[in-house]
């Protein structure tokens, strides 16, 4: 088989040990940033499961300090427990003990990106405090397994040192580490974490318990969950010729692992248990041809062209199969060497063969592996691209690959890409998340219908709030991406770009109002300026659907302010009459000499009723 | 002896005048009132735009614009109040003959509920009600708190409660009279006198008393303490127009001192919308600008704002001619000022001895 990668070899570092190299980049800079952090991976992946099995989240947060006399930063426990479907004990020491185990690589919305950010949580407490990490899993109800591990950073292995069974009730997931923090800088950031997590995550119950002992406890408020997210197929602005290439690779089909469970399945289709002759197997095999499953026949037309048998097979490895010089290379285990045989063309079975390693046709892989392609679109883009629509993409050179990633790219007649792998709130939640949350005299909430930058799809939702409870200091915005609370880097998001290049006083709203916006955005992947993950940079479509949302709900609230206005003006309008009419009536009553005062009720009530004009 | 022959009537008359002026206010208000309608007051406007000067009665007067306040805006509806308080206030304090200060206005309000923010703002009410009934505030019964005062044979005859038809002569006492609401209301009976010297200081005043300056000269002596008030500008004019005397007028050698006498002459443009408070035909004796080198007194230099205020009045329409533009002149050629005390230096009697006689000599030809 034809394969990209270089023949070259480099002195390998396992992912843990890459990660610890790193560290700084995911967010464990310091003992502050680092316990912050923590926090946040451990909260964000319950969440994350809760979410996938449609489980309306219940989750425990606890920062305790192991020596409580010591002064920051010091050591703390962290320990996070959810109510979720809890991993199968067998995963968990993969789950927890080594970088890049991860079931996030599916195209949809999640919090976390990979699943990472825990793993690099555990890691951290065991550099800074060489504590081990202890998972309890229960996955079916009835049993608890808790796991006392350690990573292994050069081998990237789990160490267990540990494990017990226990009965259980409930599923769910508690991990609890140790780890080098500093609470007293970190607190303030971690309990506004808490807070703004429940405010968009409405439907979840979180309580934190932080190092002094006192608790933070953020019931549910509503009891609907948002639909989940679906996982989908790439759409063709979103990939780039890195994710082309492996796409492809899992395309056409590789050639099967030829190991004793193959063999049974070749034998098994071809209705013949026992040894046959390379010739019996090539006639059997033509004669059930339509039947055989697809592994089977490219395994039966590899052994044509090498005139093997089953026995024979089993004593070869395949290295390469190459269609364009119709060649086939392997590695004779018995002779310990490598052979290359010539393919011969005419052969009934070379057109399998080549089908199979050359993959599908252009057009063909277009309308498989991506959103939204039909045929149509795929020759048309084929004709953009310069490329044969029959061109089998297994065979295409490494500058026709690049061609046609840059293509894709550049093609504007795709559909916008499908919406359906985002989770947006919902207004509903939302709104009832902002009335909750904030107590407000007037809040509004709406949802952008979707749009997509670079071929990911994102949806803006965002909130308003005035008056009530909020204090008025001014405006204040909670930035939200993919249900994360974004507390860092405020100053150079887009969010906030927006909103300060908003003229407030044509909504009449002056001064330092008691104002709230909650902006929610959600992407398959959030342009985040920062590895932080804490910003969000200005891509053009994002700013024009923030801008159309924020401009939507400043609208709706200046109705509601010059309502509110009115009213204001008409009690004063009324105020004023009630005060001054009657004064004026006492003067003019002793000014002109009369002994009763003038019918003067009338004129209070017309002045409270006169509208006010324009000056 | 002058003899007024309607003295009686003249003080009487005016205070029975203002008071129908507002009891015909009050009707007004009262069938607006009770008819449904929203009374409201026309004032005379007093911006800057509306203040022109009348040639032919040689003082600043309001043009023709017209304000209207009405208790039908809002925004005016607690303005409108308040001056249809102080009309209210204004009527009591005449009919009681009580008296009060521009600083007793704005807390006697307090008193109804009418909440002036500050003094600044009850004062222009004031203003606002003296251009509504064309009546100065003195006759409201409203005194500033600077007083000057007045020396010389008057027989004068009180109205104000307490003390109605008791006679009194200015000349009983030598520190003079104060200028004040019982005089100011007071009717003026006769005088030997046959001229009004106004002079701007109080020592001067003492001076002039002191030398019988009232007695060598068949005068009435009037100390207008710097910029005369507007109770002492209003006695002026009375005692020219009721009694028939001539009033010359003696200040400090410079640019204040020559409109001191211009606003006794002619008024101020702040009372642009009141008429009976000037002496036309009041002359201005000195010091003139020319009298600093005439009679070698001893100067002082000019501060800049001292010459800034010449320029100002250069453009004033009262300054364009005769006298008045070349004394200007000469004040800013000089760029030197003299005081009325700067004659102590040829003796504390020069300036009754020799100066006042050779000024009023020279004030006949103008």
């Amino acid at each position: 088989m034809k394969t990209y990668l270089s023949k070259e070899t480099f002195s390998q570092i396992s992912p843990s040990e890459f990660f610890y190299r790193n560290r700084d980049l995911a967010g464990f800079s310091n003992p502050t940033r680092s316990l912050y952090t923590s926090v946040r991976e451990f909260v964000e992946n319950a969440l994350d499961a809760c979410d996938q099995k449609k489980i309306l989240p219940d989750i425990h947060l606890s920062i305790k300090a192991v020596d409580a006399e010591q002064s920051d930063p010091k050591h703390y426990i962290l320990t996070v427990k959810d109510n979720g479907p809890g991993i199968e004990p067998k995963h968990v020491p993969h789950a927890f003990g080594t970088v890049l185990y991860g079931s996030k690589f599916g195209l949809k919305q999640a919090r976390g990106m990979f699943g990472l950010g825990a793993t690099m949580a555990i890691l951290y407490g065991q550099i800074t405090t060489n504590k081990p990490v202890t998972v309890k899993s229960c996955a079916d109800g009835k049993t608890s397994d808790e796991f006392v591990m350690l990573l292994d950073i050069q081998k990237n292995k789990p160490v267990i040192l540990k494990h017990n069974v226990k009965e259980a009730t409930k599923t769910g997931l508690a991990v609890s580490i140790v780890l080098e923090g500093d609470y007293s800088k970190a607190g303030s950031k971690i309990r506004d974490y808490v807070s703004q997590t429940s405010l968009i995550t409405p439907y979840a119950s979180i309580s934190f318990e932080d190092p002094s002992g006192e608790k933070f406890h953020y019931p549910r408020i509503v009891k609907e969950m948002p639909p989940p997210p679906t996982v989908i197929k790439p759409h063709p602005h979103g990939v780039d010729v890195e994710t082309i290439r492996r796409m492809i690779v899992d395309t056409h089909y590789q050639i099967p692992p030829v190991d004793n469970k193959m063999i049974e399945k070749v034998r098994k289709e071809l209705g013949q248990k026992k040894n046959l002759s390379a010739k019996d197997i090539l006639e059997r095999a033509q004669k059930r041809w339509s039947e055989l499953s697809r592994p089977v026949r490219t395994i039966i037309a590899v052994m044509s062209f090498l005139n093997i048998d089953f026995d024979g097979l089993q004593k070869m490895r395949i290295d390469d199969i190459d269609v364009a010089n119709k060649k086939i290379t392997y590695w004779d285990f018995g002779e310990s060497q490598s052979h290359s045989i010539d393919l011969d063309p005419e052969s009934p079975f070379y057109k399998q063969l080549a089908n199979t390693v050359q993959g599908d046709t252009l057009v063909t892989f277009l309308t498989k592996r991506f959103q939204r392609v039909g045929p149509t679109t795929a020759e048309k883009f084929c004709e953009f691209a310069k490329l044969k629509p029959e061109r089998r993409i297994g065979s295409m050179t490494n500058e026709e690959l690049v061609r046609l990633a840059d293509a894709l790219q550049k093609f504007d007649d795709f559909l916008a890409p499908d919406p359906s792998c985002l989770a947006p709130l919902g207004e509903e939640p939302l709104s009832k998340g902002v009335m909750k949350f904030f107590n407000p005299e007037f809040a509004s909430v709406i949802q952008r219908s979707a749009s997509a930058y670079s071929g990911f799809p994102f949806i803006v939702e965002m909130g308003i709030a005035y008056g009530g409870d909020i204090p008025s200091t001014g405006l204040k915005v909670y930035r939200f991406a993919n249900r994360i609370p974004l507390l860092y880097d405020e100053g150079s998001d887009v969010v906030l770009k927006i909103v300060n290049e908003m003229d407030w006083s044509r909504y009449k709203v002056k001064g330092d109002p008691p104002l709230v916006i909650v902006s929610h955005i959600c992407s398959t992947r959030i342009p985040y300026k920062t590895v932080g993950k804490e910003n969000v940079a200005d891509r053009p479509e994002l700013e024009r659907e923030l801008k159309n949302a924020l401009q939507y709900l400043a609208r709706k609230l200046a109705v509601h302010m010059s309502r509110q206005g009115a009213a204001d003006m008409a009690k004063k309008r009324a105020n004023l009459y009630a005060k001054y009419v009657p004064l004026i009536a006492q003067f003019a009553t002793e000014l002109s000499g009369k002994k009763k005062e003038p019918n003067y009720k009338q004129l209070i009530k017309m002045g409270s009723e006169i509208e006010e004009q324009i000056q | 002896m002058k003899n007024k022959s309607n003295k009686q009537k003249t003080a009487e008359a005016r205070k029975e005048k203002l008071l129908s002026v507002l009891q015909d206010h009050g009707v007004n208000i009262y069938n607006d009132l009770d008819q449904g309608k929203f009374p409201q007051f026309v004032i005379p406007s007093r911006s800057v735009n509306n203040i022109v000067y009348d040639k032919k009665i040689r003082q600043y007067i309001l043009g023709n614009a017209r304000a209207v306040r009405s208790s039908r805006n809002m925004s005016q509806l607690r303005s409108y109040t308040q001056l249809a308080w102080l009309a209210f206030f204004v009527n009591r304090l005449i009919r009681e003959g009580k008296s009060s200060t521009l600083r007793d206005i704005y807390y006697s309000s307090q008193a109804f509920s009418i909440d002036f923010e500050d003094q600044p703002e009850s004062d222009n009410i004031i203003v606002d009600l003296e251009a509504v009934t064309s009546s100065p505030r003195e006759e409201f019964h409203i005194f500033p708190e600077e007083r000057s005062s007045v020396f010389g044979d008057l027989t004068i005859e009180y109205t104000v409660p307490g003390y109605e038809g008791k006679r009194v002569n200015l000349s009983d006492h030598p520190d003079g009279y104060l200028i004040g609401p019982s005089l100011s209301s007071a009717e003026l009976v006769d005088t030997s006198a046959e001229l009004v010297i106004a002079i701007e200081k109080g020592g001067l005043f003492t001076r002039f008393v002191e030398e019988n300056v009232h007695k060598k000269f068949k005068s009435i002596i009037v100390d207008t303490a710097g910029q005369a008030p507007r109770s002492t500008r209003s006695l002026l004019r009375r005692l020219n127009q009721e009694l028939g005397l001539p009033v010359v007028i003696l200040a400090d050698g410079d640019v204040y001192g020559e409109h001191i006498a211009m606003v006794i002459k002619s008024g101020s443009a702040n009372a642009a919308h009141l008429r009976e408070l000037t002496v036309p035909d009041a002359k201005w004796l000195g010091v003139w600008a020319t009298d600093i080198e005439k009679y070698k007194l001893p100067t002082i230099p000019m501060t800049e704002s001292d010459i800034k205020r010449i320029y100002d009045l250069q453009k004033d329409p009262r300054y364009q001619e005769g006298n008045w533009k070349k004394q200007l002149e000469v004040f800013l050629k000089l760029k030197r000022k003299a005081e009325l005390e700067a004659f102590s230096k040829y003796g504390l009697t020069n300036i009754t001895d020799k100066y006042l006689p050779a000024k009023l000599e020279e004030s006949k030809s103008l």
